[in-house]
């Protein structure tokens, strides 16, 4: 439940995020076939991690996939057919880690099927299973109306944009971002701005282009509004 | 210390990043924080800690560093500590661990009341770890943060430290492949570099042009440099011979510059093997410099077309990070850390041979505007994630972990 559904008629608490890297307790995995084992059995946060958290931490910003099994069989494995299966899937797409983490096994199965070998990659470039711990803090801003949004998230940090519209899915009822949860909240007037955001494909962006998207989202909306009053 | 504040790094890395680190620390404002590392200058660590006591402190921290003292009999110990952890097979007697404990003993009798008062302690590497099985009173959180590559130590080296090191509450590797199995959290936490350093500070373009006059390399070629010790994991005989294949067709000069040969064998060794593959060729630069030329390296860095980082085997490579940090479209071998900076033809390119780093440099050298997209791109790359900000972040976001229940993969502070 985020914090924003659990006090939708009160003022938005600008947060931000940051986060600290650790081992996900699982073996690593040398070829395909130990990929999909421990895949199958690793903690869900490992799964969030190498799906959601590679915006967020120390990484290349244009990067050719989203997350790193995808990078993995490409760069590794050198499977670009495989890398290109796991790097179309949209996380956001399925209902939860669960369905997730069948769907990753099942196109690695498919893949294992057609292939007369197990790829395998040397010692030192094995795919190593990672989870990250998020320390969310706050950064002393309210927001009394949702189109003050768009003098805030200019100001916003990545990670802080990435707390709210972003990692908010893993935490709402609605599995919705923080803005639209708190829209829905207020009593009247943000319906097209619930909307707005989500028509935004947040999941392919890096986070400067979802940060500009939601600006450019935004700030035509809350011209009307102030015009409309 | 340098004593650099806070304030001074927000030109470089930005408002945002310093208000991050500034609303971070505002949750751990007093909190006793000690560092215990095993010398005050010289190394990695020490570099680190020069920055990072003060910085916070400047945060509202309660931060110290401690250094443990011992004759050279204790030092020459963990020196085969280190070199067992990275590979080598080094001899291990009983003798040997009664001087590393006896030392370390010592050394408790002195900060036992400041390690176990304190909220945080980071042990830096295994010269000081023994410290936590004297410290029985301790209140905080003990943390072995583990610099080298322990990829691959030598066992029984490892066997002995690892019942040390089992007893912490965390440790802390730089890199996801360093990490080793223990029965505690192991996080990672990727170096960094200080952008307000002697090695990396802004230099006028006549310091620049003095230090090629100082070396006799003329300003009006392009210079190819690799900065490094003489080693051969860091193959200069391959970048010798990566610009043999070029030199017909391309009018450039190379500087291989690295210090720390005379007191290493070895180095002394591939030192000259490199003067002989050199021999001859009046456009190739052989500088051995003193440890700490950190401004020599600063200018030929600056002066550079290309940077060079060839090695066949690298931890993270921090002279990629300060080439990339100048601007410098970098050449890398394809191994270790190297992989984490060099994002092939967008921060650099990665190669597994002389002929590879041939093509390159030929590739970038005939294109300039390539050289300078490639460039800001790794300037951009290393500002978002290898600065020191980053670095701090991190520390203060696993305290604070450790503060707010690190068993959640949410803590809200």
């Amino acid at each position: 439940m985020t914090d924003h559904s659990e006090n939708i008629n009160m003022p938005f608490a600008v947060k931000d995020c940051a986060l600290i890297t650790r081992m996900g307790g699982v073996d690593t995995a040398v070829n395909l076939r130990e990929l999909r084992e421990r895949i199958r059995v690793c903690p869900e946060a490992c799964l969030f991690h190498h799906f959601m958290e590679t915006l967020v931490r120390p990484s290349f910003d244009d990067p050719e996939f989203r997350n790193d099994f995808a990078v993995w069989s490409a760069r590794y494995l050198r499977d670009r057919v495989l890398a290109e299966r796991l790097g179309i899937l949209n996380p956001y797409k399925f209902d939860n880690l669960q369905q997730l983490r069948e769907t990753v096994v099942e196109t690695i199965d498919d893949r294992l099927a057609e292939l007369p070998y197990v790829p395998s990659v040397p010692k030192g470039d094995d795919f190593i299973f990672m989870q990250a711990a998020t320390v969310v803090f706050d950064v002393g801003i309210l927001l009394e109306s949702p189109y003050q949004l768009s003098e805030t998230i200019p100001q916003m940090s990545y990670s802080s944009i990435y707390y709210h519209f972003i990692e908010a899915r893993r935490r709402t009822e609605e599995r919705v971002d923080d803005f639209t949860a708190w829209c829905k909240g207020v009593e009247e007037g943000c319906e097209e701005l619930v909307e707005a955001f989500k028509g935004i494909e947040f999941y392919y962006m890096t986070l400067p282009e979802l940060k500009t998207t939601l600006i450019e989202t935004i700030e035509p909306l809350t011209v009307k509004a102030k015009h409309e009053r | 210390m340098n004593g650099k504040s806070l304030a001074q790094y927000e030109e470089v890395v930005g408002s945002v990043a310093v208000s991050q680190l500034r609303q971070l620390a505002d949750n751990l404002v007093g909190a006793k924080v000690v560092h215990v590392n095993s010398t005050k200058e010289g190394g990695g660590v020490a570099e680190i800690l020069h920055w990072l006591i003060p910085l916070m402190n400047d945060l509202g921290l309660d931060a110290s560093w401690e250094v443990v003292e011992g004759h050279n009999s204790y030092f020459n110990v963990t020196k085969s500590f280190h070199n067992g952890l990275q590979g080598n097979p080094v001899a291990l007697t009983e003798s040997m661990t009664e001087t590393y404990e006896q030392t370390v003993a010592e050394n408790a009798d002195r900060l036992r009341p400041l390690l176990e008062d304190a909220d945080y302690v980071f042990i830096h590497d295994p010269q000081p770890a023994f410290l936590l099985n004297l410290c029985g009173n301790r209140r905080g959180k003990w943390i072995w943060r583990c610099h080298p590559d322990v990829s691959h130590p030598y066992r029984k080296v490892w066997n002995y430290l690892k019942k040390i090191v089992a007893n912490y509450d965390a440790s802390v590797f730089s890199m996801p492949h360093f990490a080793q199995s223990l029965p505690h959290a192991q996080f990672i936490i990727a170096p960094s570099i200080d952008p307000l350093s002697e090695k990396n500070r802004d230099l006028r373009a006549r310091e620049v042009e003095n230090t090629l006059a100082r070396f006799g390399i003329s300003p009006d070629l392009p210079v190819l440099t690799q900065i490094s010790r003489f080693d051969r994991f860091k193959d200069p005989i391959g970048v010798i011979e990566a610009f043999n294949l070029l030199n017909s067709t391309v009018d450039a000069q190379l500087v291989l510059a690295g210090g720390g040969a005379t007191d290493d064998p070895e180095g002394e060794a591939v030192y000259q093997e490199v003067l002989q593959a050199a021999k001859g060729n009046d456009r190739i630069f052989i500088l051995q410099l003193p440890s700490d030329a950190h401004r020599t390296i600063n200018a030929l860095q600056r002066a550079s077309a290309i940077v060079i980082q060839k090695s066949l085997q690298e931890g993270f490579g921090l002279t990629v990070t300060e080439a990339m940090w100048k601007g410098k479209p970098v050449i890398g071998g394809n191994v270790g850390g190297i992989r984490l900076q060099i994002h092939n033809h967008h921060t650099g390119f990665l190669v597994d041979s002389p002929e590879g780093a041939a093509l390159r440099i030929r590739e970038l050298l005939r294109k300039p505007e390539r050289m300078k997209a490639i460039g800001k791109t790794a300037r951009r790359f290393v500002r978002d994630n290898f600065l020191l900000t980053r670095h701090l972040r991190e520390y203060l976001t696993l305290m604070l972990g450790f503060r707010h229940g690190l068993e959640n993969d949410l803590i809200r502070v």
